[in-house]
């Protein structure tokens, strides 16, 4: 491990995107975006297809030049400079390895490009095979490998001429689950161990919690929310960020009292929760309060503290089960209960049940 | 169960063979027995009003090299045939080559149209077809000619005091066989081209290759099934041409087919018309060896 970081010369580079705009004729893909990187971090563009994560990716690589705006790598403009000037490499969605070269000349297809002797070229092509833990593969064609195989052959080139920054764009999408998952582990080795900075562009919110250091979230080309992985799930900064990591109930209220980071709420459905708030959120008025369906609680019904819902569905997952419910105001509710052995033996769809919400867990979100 | 499936497999191959028989009646027809009469002839003697005499004679491919002295009957050697088959050979490289250099960028150009775009330029491509070949070539006459569109146009403007002669030269001929051959370059290079992943050349560009680079690194490696397939469909029709070398050589520069038109016409010698026809297929199938077998090492190399 150390050895790859010892004869690392070039460590991971800053980035800073400053109010980059894109615009393709009348569509604006990326719409002032400002976005800070920090050297060596593993850092996640998160957003459904059509955000405006995939443009900015080109737009680093080089690919496409930005509307407006500017792009710095460790504080020098890059933004106009070709894809081949600028020490970055990409890994590509579908990988566009070279057919007609071998593994080998593949991962040395970009130290050749940059006038590297060949004793320096095999021996690095030598210490990637390794990295990427495919020490034999050198000589094969890339139309004999398999997807995962390809895929870190697509890392390893990527990687081969030592970038200060390593573009991602949805690598992990083509394989299955299993796969996926160990790719997702070694990723974030191969990161620490080059200490090369990593700009991961996914459409997969579990991908993006698993892996990143931090995360963009971004949706219609503006970047909504930008923090660690804890940040964006525990304390969402709307309705669109809630929606779309995980699972989440909304619920309607009105903010009669907030101090301290903390809001009283009466909900809608007729309890009153002491709930979470953001920073810029109005001392009263009606808000919208965000639960994950975890922190809900499945109690009798009637109970002081909590509100009657019916079970309309069980979804059993093997390690946990999601409980539809519905309010008596037809707000609908999901909760989840881990798999243990006090789980709720004969609980029945059309069963009346109670659900709590404990103090301080939800959000109220800024509208 | 097997033994069903060994009767089945049977079954299939006989009716497999039963259908590609017409196939192979058309192909010893017309291909197989026209081929074993050209041989035959060639090895008989030349009747005196054309045709041949069922004689067997050796005497056509002795005077492809030597020449026969009238009186005394020995023979000396003569390059005369052997300098237009290199010649014919020099037009068919270097109208393969041209074509390359020429029906690349084309190709490329139409590959990297809008793909709603692109059967337009296909369609525009074969336009030329359309018409006859030699309406064609005899267009080109009256482009090239001291009197033609381009002289006039050079003299017009003052560029030249005379007319260059342009006509009835090698240039013309080269001309000719580019303009007449493009299109069998151009669609199989455009063809691998179409399929080309322009994301491959972006990868290229990503791992510091410059344009020069991706070209040559990248796009023409996966475009080469295309281009060996375009030089075969160029060089061998380019290597048997007659009409072109005919009307813009003026006669005076040979190529191997005109020689081969002229033993069936006024020379009146069949089997020296068909020794050429075979040395000349022997020569095109070598070549097609050669071009075949090095494709196949590239492959496992």
């Amino acid at each position: 491990m150390s050895n790859i970081a010892s004869s690392q010369t070039a460590k991971g580079g800053s980035v800073s995107i400053l109010s980059v705009l894109k615009d393709f004729g009348n569509f604006r893909a990326v719409n002032d975006v400002s976005i800070e990187i920090r050297p060596n971090e593993f850092f996640t563009l998160l957003g459904p297809s059509g955000c405006g994560k995939t443009t900015l990716l080109r737009m680093l690589a080089g690919f496409e030049a930005p509307t407006d705006g500017k792009i710095l790598l460790d504080g020098s403009d890059i933004s106009m400079l070709p894809p081949n000037r600028r020490p970055i490499n990409t890994v590509f969605q579908n990988y566009a390895l070279f057919p007609h070269m071998t593994v080998a000349e593949n991962i040395g297809f970009g130290l050749k490009m940059l006038g590297k002797s060949a004793a320096e070229i095999s021996a690095t092509v030598k210490e990637m095979l390794r990295l990427v833990r495919l020490e034999d593969a050198g000589n094969r064609s890339v139309t004999q490998l398999s997807g995962g195989q390809q895929q870190r052959i697509a890392l390893a080139r990527a990687l081969a001429p030592k970038p200060k920054l390593l573009l991602l764009d949805e690598p992990l999408s083509a394989l299955d689950l299993k796969l996926r998952k160990s790719m997702q582990i070694e990723l974030k080795r191969l990161q620490q161990e080059t200490e090369i900075t990593f700009i991961f562009v996914t459409h997969d919110q579990e991908e993006a919690l698993t892996m990143s250091d931090r995360i963009a979230v971004m949706n219609g080309g503006k970047v909504l929310q930008i923090g660690s992985a804890h940040d964006i799930y525990e304390h969402p900064a709307d309705r669109f960020v809630a929606g779309f990591i995980g699972e989440t109930n909304f619920l309607e209220g009105e903010l009669t009292a907030s101090a301290g980071g903390a809001g009283t709420v009466n909900l809608r459905c007729g309890v009153t929760v002491e709930a979470l708030t953001a920073k810029s959120v109005a001392s009263s008025g009606s808000v919208t309060i965000v639960v994950r369906p975890e922190q809900l609680e499945m109690v009798d019904p009637g109970s002081p503290q909590s509100v009657d819902a019916t079970v309309e569905q069980i979804v059993y997952f093997g390690t946990d089960r999601h409980v539809h419910a519905r309010l008596g105001d037809g707000t609908a509710l999901t909760i989840r209960q881990q798999n243990r052995p006090g789980m709720r033996e004969g609980l029945a769809e059309g069963q009346k049940i109670g659900v709590a919400i404990p103090p301080r867990v939800a959000q109220i979100l800024k509208d | 169960m097997s033994e069903l499936a060994t009767l089945q497999d049977k079954e299939d191959t006989r009716r497999h063979r039963l259908l590609a028989l017409p196939a192979i009646l058309i192909m010893i027809a017309l291909g197989l027995i026209p081929l074993m009469i050209v041989v035959v002839y060639s090895l008989m003697a030349p009747g005196e009003y054309g045709g041949v005499v069922p004689k067997f004679s050796l005497e056509a491919y002795v005077s492809l090299i030597f020449q026969r002295d009238m009186f005394d009957d020995t023979l000396t050697f003569s390059p005369a045939y052997l300098e237009i088959y290199l010649r014919t050979a020099i037009f068919g490289v270097v109208t393969t080559v041209l074509c390359v250099l020429v029906g690349f960028p084309t190709a490329y150009f139409m590959a990297t149209r809008p793909a709603d775009k692109r059967n337009i330029w296909v369609l525009l491509l074969t336009i030329p077809f359309w018409s006859n070949l030699l309406v064609r070539t005899i267009a080109v006459m009256f482009i090239i000619r001291d009197e033609g569109l381009i002289n006039t146009i050079l003299l017009d403007l003052g560029v030249i005091d005379h007319p260059i002669t342009l006509l009835y030269t090698n240039f013309a001929i080269l001309l000719g066989l580019v303009y007449s051959f493009l299109p069998f370059m151009v669609l199989p290079i455009y063809a691998s081209l179409e399929k080309f992943d322009f994301r491959l050349a972006e990868a290229g560009f990503d791992l510091y290759a410059n344009r020069f680079q991706v070209l040559t690194q990248i796009i023409i490696p996966l475009a080469k099934p295309g281009i060996v397939t375009g030089s075969i469909l160029v060089f061998v029709p380019a290597f048997g041409a007659y009409v072109t070398p005919l009307l813009l050589g003026g006669g005076s520069h040979l190529m191997i087919g005109d020689l081969i038109a002229l033993q069936f016409g006024s020379s009146r010698n069949w089997p020296l018309g068909s020794a050429f026809s075979i040395v000349l297929m022997v020569i095109v199938m070598l070549a097609l060896l050669f071009q075949l077998r090095r494709s196949g090492q590239v492959k496992h190399g």
